[in-house]
């Protein structure tokens, strides 16, 4: 048959290669920033625009979707020409899929930092952002399929199998994840809440790994990797048993990350089950393409292209490993709110993902370039150095997180917590988050030599947009001949029935999770105490929002003792049905909330204390990371969208009295000034309509409406027992020394480490004492608490002989240095 | 989705759903895996080496 002649697009395959590196420069460097945030607040520098909790989620999503994106589709339109010889079905809409992509990505690092968020993991873009998105990915499925019905080869290739799957899977988790209910062009609220947000968007979370982070890698791993070591594939057969299976298998996955949560058991059992399924074809992936290297290793010597795409395939069999082991209950309890995680997902970013878009781009770009790569020697020294930073950044961070989880668990003798101060926990593994700014710098320093080697390269060679090339027209094979031609082989020359297939085998995991979910009442049994947020609280949920606190506070106690003894009373399902979106976190940079609004409770604190930590919460305690949040004491509560977020919360079922919006600025500014002649009392001035009044009232608010038994009024003001127990100091030097190690661990945080006071809080150092100075008047006093003042009853976390020592530190070694 | 809510009503007994849905995957996953190892080997090779037949590629060195 006579050839066609046609012409493969290769300058949109160069525009994604250059969006690539631009934004892998942009998201490493966020990152290595978001990572000396932790190690030293100090890089928060004071600004509400540059606090991790906002540059945390730029880190994510640049490294997500820009600069892996861009890879990925570098890597597929590159691919689909030359598997199905032909040129891309449209230019039209390569350009718009090009620039339409471009532009979310701009506007998701502006708005991100602007504080516009929806405060789902991995989903923080707002609704018009959301809906770009869509439009974006639309036009690349068009071009894709389009591509595939204008093909020149009878049967489509396994690579393009996955994307695919790529492409019908994100289509999928975007839209049902991203119903939400807009109040203004900026702010809107999930039409989901509490447990049925959590189950979507975890769902969505999991799957965005698989389905933008792991089937197109597989694809670009079908092609590239036979390509690169000039060898087919391994196994044909395992590569249509492990798509099918794979695809499948992951949508059932995603509670996996709701272990121990407030989550119906059934549904965490069968994140469980399908979680530990997984193993199976993502080892096949793995093992498919290791061994398509049989014979070859010699080509891996020589070659920094193939290096990377085997430490690429590598760390998929770990991370397809690790992931399920991950979601035994028991290991999900180490796992789940420490920097385990952190470490996983970089194994995987860094090492999968980043080594198969290094081994594609040393491939790919002297290819496209006609030319030979710079310098093999600058990819080996990338190769080596990334492969360090891997490393450098992983066990740091692993042992940060067994570290810090023992200490969370770890008892005394006596049987109170080791480690009450979450402070201390998180201290203990700072030097390690310090390392890891050292791993941080080395990827980024790889990448930067890749990036002068490739533009090296480019400069080098020459390029051509449209490159031709010829084929022989596609002959129409007809109905199945059964006997020459198996069902799958079949399959593989129809593009719609496959595409079909493709949508119900990833549809039906998501489907048995979230209906359930949603359409069966008593999976979230209601609590007749849980009442809906007031206008202020909602207010202050929303700027807890904005300011991303979730990045590095949970609010989900799991029932543990020791996270019960630590933060209060477990989390119930019930508690969070007005909940749009939920807010139960996956990391603890800082200590649970939950319960921070129980009186009484181990994580109560007053007013006064909130004002002072967010003005500066290393006056507070020294050893803190948190940035400080001193604009919310300047910047005024929108009371213009109080109204309209009532209304959108009566949508959305809360259960708000008809015409509640009408007064809800009323009510509003009721309780602000409740607030704020609270704060005054303490010697603290602010208007009743400053943000901070709204964040003060939402901390008070959590775990209030559950608590039991320990309430205590607010307003009770503690009042010096008349009969003290009889107390003798302890003057020796380790008693003393002692007392100073509780002092410095637990009473910092409101008296200073001078022992003077913060702001409100008393100085522990002068003549003056509320509740008398007499040792039984002080271990008193540190006993049982002041509730009220936000002080809790000690002995509950200490034994009667630490409380004399840290009297007898107080009595002792302040007033003694006071003296001098 | 009434019907889906009038179905299930309650959470009671929802683990035969997922029995049921799991004893579809292993049966279609066994029916898959047979019919694809019967596959012929020949067969297989002539795919494989698809995408290396592009002009491009050097010699091709086959995993046999």
């Amino acid at each position: 048959m006579e050839n066609q002649k046609f012409y493969y697009d290769n300058k949109i395959v160069k525009l994604f290669i250059l969006a690539t590196l631009v934004w892998g420069v942009v998201g490493i460097l966020v990152g290595v920033i978001a990572a000396l945030q932790l190690a030293f607040p100090i890089f928060n520098f004071g600004l509400e625009y540059t606090t991790f909790g906002r540059l945390r989620p730029v880190h994510t999503n640049a490294i997500i979707f820009a600069f892996v994106g861009n890879a990925i589709f570098a890597g597929v339109y590159y691919s689909m020409q030359k598997l199905l010889k032909t040129r891309m079905f449209s230019d039209a809409l390569s350009k718009f899929h090009f620039w339409g992509w471009q532009t979310i990505i701009v506007l998701a690092a502006v708005t991100l930092l602007a504080g516009f968020t929806t405060g789902k993991e991995y989903a923080e873009l707002e609704w018009p952002i959301d809906i770009l998105i869509t439009l974006v990915w639309v036009a690349f499925g068009w071009n894709m399929i389009g591509t595939i019905i204008v093909r020149r080869v009878q049967h489509i290739y396994a690579a393009i199998w996955w994307y695919l799957a790529t492409f019908l899977g994100v289509a999928i988790l975007h839209v049902v994840n991203s119903f939400e209910l807009p109040i203004s062009l900026f702010k809107s609220y999930s039409i989901y809440a509490g447990a049925q947000d959590a189950v979507v968007q975890w769902w969505y979370g999991h799957n965005a790994v698989a389905f933008f982070l792991t089937t197109p890698f597989l694809g670009l791993m079908y092609y590239y990797l036979p390509k690169a070591a000039n060898r087919p594939i391994y196994s044909y057969k395992l590569s249509i048993i492990h798509f099918w299976s794979l695809i499948f298998l992951y949508m059932w996955a995603g509670p996996h990350h709701l272990l121990y949560q407030a989550l119906p058991e059934w549904a965490q059992a069968l994140g469980v089950t399908f979680s530990i399924m997984l193993i199976a074809p993502s080892w096949g992936g793995m093992i498919n393409g290791l061994l398509t290297l049989r014979g070859a290793w010699d080509r891996v010597r020589d070659s920094a292209a193939l290096k990377f795409l085997v430490v690429g395939v590598t760390a998929y069999g770990m991370s397809t490993f690790e992931g399920p082991m991950m979601s035994l209950k028991t290991v999900n309890q180490i796992t789940h709110f420490t920097d385990w995680t952190i470490a996983h997902v970089h194994i995987g970013g860094m090492g999968w993902n980043g080594g198969i878009i290094f081994g594609m781009l040393y491939w790919l770009v002297p290819k496209l370039f006609k030319s030979k790569l710079f310098s093999e020697k600058l990819a080996n020294i990338h190769f080596w150095i990334s492969t360090l930073a891997i490393l450098v950044y992983a066990i740091p961070l692993y042992w940060a997180a067994v570290t810090q989880w023992l200490m969370w668990r770890e008892y005394t003798p006596e049987g109170f917590l080791a480690y009450p101060n979450f402070l201390e926990t998180l201290t203990q593994i700072v030097p390690m988050y310090a390392v890891r700014v050292v791993a941080g710098v080395l990827f980024l320093a790889g990448f930067l030599i890749m990036v002068f080697n490739l533009a090296k390269t480019m400069a080098a060679g020459s390029f051509v947009n449209n490159e031709a090339s010829e084929a022989p027209a596609l002959v129409p094979a007809g109905s199945r001949n059964p006997v020459r031609e198996t069902i799958h082989r079949w399959l593989e020359r129809k593009a719609v029935r496959f595409s079909i297939l493709t949508f119900i085998a990833l549809s039906i995991g998501g489907a048995v999770e979230i209906i359930p979910m949603i359409f069966i009442k008593s999976n979230v049994p209601t609590l007749d105490s849980v009442t809906p947020y007031t206008p202020l609280e909602l207010e202050g949920r929303d700027l807890y929002v904005k300011e991303g606190c979730y990045v590095c506070h949970s609010q989900m106690v799991r029932p543990f003792r020791w996270e019960t003894d630590r933060y209060g009373e477990y989390s119930k399902i019930g508690e969070f049905v007005y909940d749009h979106p939920y807010q139960w976190g996956s990391r603890r940079t800082g200590p649970d909330l939950a319960r921070a609004g129980v009186v009484g409770g181990p994580m109560y604190k007053n007013a006064a204390w909130h004002y002072n930590h967010f003005m500066d919460p290393q006056k507070m305690n020294e050893a803190s990371i948190m940035p400080n949040y001193a604009w919310l004491a300047v910047k005024n509560i929108d009371l213009s969208q109080t109204p309209k977020k009532i209304r959108a919360m009566q949508k959305l079922g809360v259960p708000y009295e008809e015409g509640y919006d009408k007064k809800a600025v009323d009510d509003l500014l009721a309780q602000a000034q409740g607030i704020s002649d609270d704060l005054k009392a303490s010697g603290i001035e602010i208007d009743p309509k400053k943000q901070m009044v709204a964040m003060i009232a939402y901390m008070h608010k959590l775990g209030r409406d559950i608590s039991t038994g320990t309430e205590v009024p607010a307003d009770t003001i503690q009042t010096a027992s008349t009969e003290f127990k009889e107390v003798q100091l302890l003057n020796n030097p380790e008693d003393l020394a002692a007392g100073k190690q509780l002092f410095q661990n637990t009473c910092v945080a409101c008296h200073g480490a001078d022992g003077k006071g913060i702001a409100t809080f008393p100085n522990l150092t002068d003549e003056e004492w509320i509740h008398g100075n007499t040792p039984g008047a002080v271990f008193h006093q540190i006993s049982e608490g002041n509730v009220a003042k936000g002080m809790v009853p000690y002995k509950t976390m200490f034994t009667e002989k630490q409380i004399t020592q840290l009297t007898s530190y107080v009595l002792i070694t302040l007033q003694d240095e006071n003296s001098k | 989705m009434k019907i889906v809510s009038e179905v299930l009503t309650s959470i009671e007994g929802i683990r035969i759903f997922y029995i049921i849905g799991l004893l579809i995957f292993v049966a279609l996953f066994i029916v898959i895996f047979i019919r694809t190892m019967r596959m012929k080997n020949s067969d297989m090779e002539e795919i494989k080496n698809s995408i290396l037949m592009d002009g491009e590629s050097e010699e091709v060195t086959t995993s046999n």
